[in-house]
């Protein structure tokens, strides 16, 4: 018998859902089985080549056969295959870093359960199933967003709320698109069914990514959400996102060719990036800290699209893939301050809490400053190589995206000043017991991120390779 | 066609427009009353009058329609127990009609939403969808606009708009294509919206 490669990759992840359902006692075991179900996936996508088929006695994986459902098809191409090991691995990573943070939570089902959707939403063709399948994606993340965990305090779950009503809203562009495509292909003539398409794409996406004015519910989520949940949402279903939209610029090359394109990303990019940056230099709750970093990164990535180049495609996927690393230390680190703070994250309440507890300060200094784009970090690399494309053009539009990643640097020392300060006289002076595992976690985390801060080679080579896959940019 | 779809297309069909406005109507009073009892039972009317709506456009598959009843009677059900969690937690008993904060603001953006909604449906016909079904469609994305923009803190009436622009989105995507996945898909994510609705109000209280 032999098995389509997308019925693989979505259905080992979902019905390994179901059976995690049953095991959530065990969260070690449930952690292990979530990871190696995303690593494998994540693996077998990378390293099988499409046009072969994997042998066995009873079942073969034919990676390249289409999976079809009801008439519509699902198949994995070339230029899928970097955004599947992405998300797959990304994944795989956030269970490990879960596994202490999250006892018995549901993360670890829910998470396998987005996975399978978010890659079914890379696979399927039509725009309508895409979206359908986004927005499932993003309210299953609504359930382990707002799972009380151990005895933090009240929370408010407005948030949670705030993100439903956001991807709702960017749906019916998604879907009516589809619907305008098709008349276009019925009436050729008709441009103002491409204009209208354009604008409603272009709405949808600027609400999915949390575009100014759109931002409100990345930092809502961040404030209020579980830290390594947030980090889920912000890496792999903002990631998939930005696939999908690469994608569609793929399939619709008349999108990226319009006149507008260019200034229209570029201005909707820097306005995010001075936006999240000031709005970054002035916060004093850890959590929004990431949440404006988030938009900066965003920013950045539709500033490097608006660039029309095939080195700015390049330089946004490596963005995003620099993403999960500087994301996953901020975790560790507002997790554990957060629980210091009886789930409280405002710098008021957590004055010298890098006292008690100096790893997690460390993770969330190291994090944040990756998350800004200095030296050492592969972020850097890849702001870097923004600034000099950018530049090359407008040395203003590069200074202004400068400005916008040194707001949240000042917003990261701004909050490490606090963190660093004395002890008040009414806290605790006993030093947080660091959890073993978290703190290997923290250590391995900053090595990975040292280490591709210093050689970024690897990185670029993949990166550029895949954004050669994507031909709307010509140059 | 056979005799009871034929039936039920001409009830359908001359009900559609009375069941566009009941939309309204239920929409307004979720909108101005603030007692969840009270609005379920205007949220099961209201799923009632979008199942009219369907049965318009599954005019020869009633049985779509009766499905898109059920499921949104299903969803009232859900915030129906969530709203007695709520209740008692917080300790309130006994049913007592209560009208929302800010009655004259809320009055007044929901004229003026009314008004917007029913000149866009004149102004701006939907395509291959008839009158009724548009001055329906924009009505619950009025509603839905109201609820999402003016009730950020309540997380059920944000729950109540959002569903209000799904069913707004499957009336129109249902009219132009009325294939089994999307109806499919459109009610999981309708009852999945309903379920992360109803644990958000629950974990809100209760932690």
């Amino acid at each position: 018998m032999t098995i389509p490669g997308p019925l693989v990759l979505i259905g080992v992840p979902l019905a390994m859902a179901a059976v995690l359902q049953l095991l959530r006692r065990w969260t070690a075991l449930m952690a292990l089985l979530a990871m190696l179900t995303a690593l494998f996936c994540g693996l077998l996508v990378s390293f099988v080549p499409l046009h072969e088929t994997i042998p066995s006695d009873t079942l073969r994986i034919a990676m390249e056969q289409p999976l079809n459902i009801l008439g519509r098809v699902l198949v994995i191409e070339p230029v899928d295959r970097l955004p599947l090991t992405f998300i797959f691995l990304t994944a795989a990573m956030l269970f490990v870093i879960a596994w202490r943070l999250l006892p018995h939570s549901n993360f670890f089902p829910t998470g396998l359960a987005m996975v399978a959707l978010l890659a079914g939403a890379l696979l399927v063709k039509q725009v309508v199933y895409t979206a359908l399948l986004l927005e499932l994606a993003a309210v299953l993340a609504i359930i382990p967003l707002y799972e009380p965990v151990g005895d933090q305090g009240v929370r408010h779950a407005k948030g949670g709320a705030q993100y439903i009503a956001y991807v709702t809203l960017s749906l019916p562009g998604l879907m009516v698109t589809q619907l305008l495509l098709e008349l276009f292909a019925i009436f050729p003539n008709d441009t103002g069914l491409l204009q209208a398409a354009t604008v409603l794409l272009g709405l949808s996406f600027a609400i999915l990514l949390g575009a100014v004015p759109f931002q409100a519910w990345l930092s809502t989520v961040a404030t209020d959400g579980s830290p390594p949940v947030v980090t889920f949402l912000f890496t792999v279903n903002l990631g998939t996102v930005w696939f999908v939209l690469l994608a569609f610029l793929e399939s619709y090359s008349w999108l990226g060719a319009q006149a507008s394109f260019g200034t229209l990303f570029t201005t909707i990019g820097l306005l995010m990036m001075v936006g999240g940056g000031l709005l970054a230099a002035s916060q004093r709750r850890l959590g929004r800290l990431a949440g404006y970093a988030t938009l900066v990164d965003n920013g950045a990535m539709l500033v490097a699209l608006g660039t029309r180049h095939v080195s700015g495609v390049a330089l946004a996927v490596m963005l995003l893939l620099a993403r999960p690393l500087a994301l996953g230390l901020m975790t560790l680190g507002v997790d554990g301050l957060r629980r210091l703070g009886s789930g409280d994250d405002t710098v008021e309440t957590l004055a010298g809490a890098a006292r008690r507890a100096p790893w997690r300060a460390l993770a969330l200094l190291v994090g944040g400053m990756a998350m800004a784009g200095f030296p050492f970090s592969l972020n850097f690399a890849a702001h870097w190589g923004l600034y000099r494309v950018i530049s090359a053009t407008n040395i203003f539009q590069a200074v202004v995206a400068l400005a916008g990643c040194a707001g949240v640097m000042m917003g990261v020392i701004g909050v490490v000043r606090v963190l660093l300060a004395p002890l008040p006289k009414s806290a605790t002076q006993v030093r947080s017991r660091e959890d073993p595992v978290v703190l290997v976690l923290i250590i391995v985390l900053m090595g990975v991120a040292l280490l591709l801060g210093v050689f970024p080679q690897s990185v670029s080579h993949l990166v550029l390779q895949m954004a050669e896959g994507f031909t709307f940019f010509t140059s | 066609m056979n005799p009871f779809n034929l039936w039920l297309s001409r009830i359908s069909s001359f009900a559609a427009g009375p069941a566009a406005w009941g939309i309204f109507l239920t929409g307004a009073l979720i909108y101005l009353i603030n007692e969840w009892r009270i609005r379920f039972l205007i949220l099961v009317v209201q799923y009632f009058f979008v199942g009219i709506l369907f049965a318009r456009i599954f005019d020869t598959r009633p049985e779509m329609a009766l499905l898109k009843i059920l499921v949104g009677w299903l969803i009232c059900g859900t915030f129906l127990i969530s709203a007695r969690v709520r209740g008692q937690v917080i300790s309130r008993t006994g049913l007592h009609l209560r009208w929302s904060s800010r009655l004259p603001f809320r009055l007044l953006s929901l004229m003026g939403m009314t008004v917007v909604a029913y000149l866009a449906s004149q102004r701006y016909p939907l395509p291959f969808v008839s009158a009724d079904l548009t001055l329906a469609c924009f009505i619950l994305m009025a509603l839905a606009i109201l609820f999402i923009g003016t009730e950020e803190t309540d997380v059920m009436a944000t729950g109540v708009g959002v569903l209000n622009l799904v069913a707004a989105l499957d009336i129109f995507y249902s009219s132009q294509d009325p294939g089994l996945l999307v109806t499919g898909l459109l009610v999981m994510v309708s009852l999945l919206i309903a379920l992360a609705t109803s644990y958000l109000a629950v974990v809100e209280v209760t932690e």
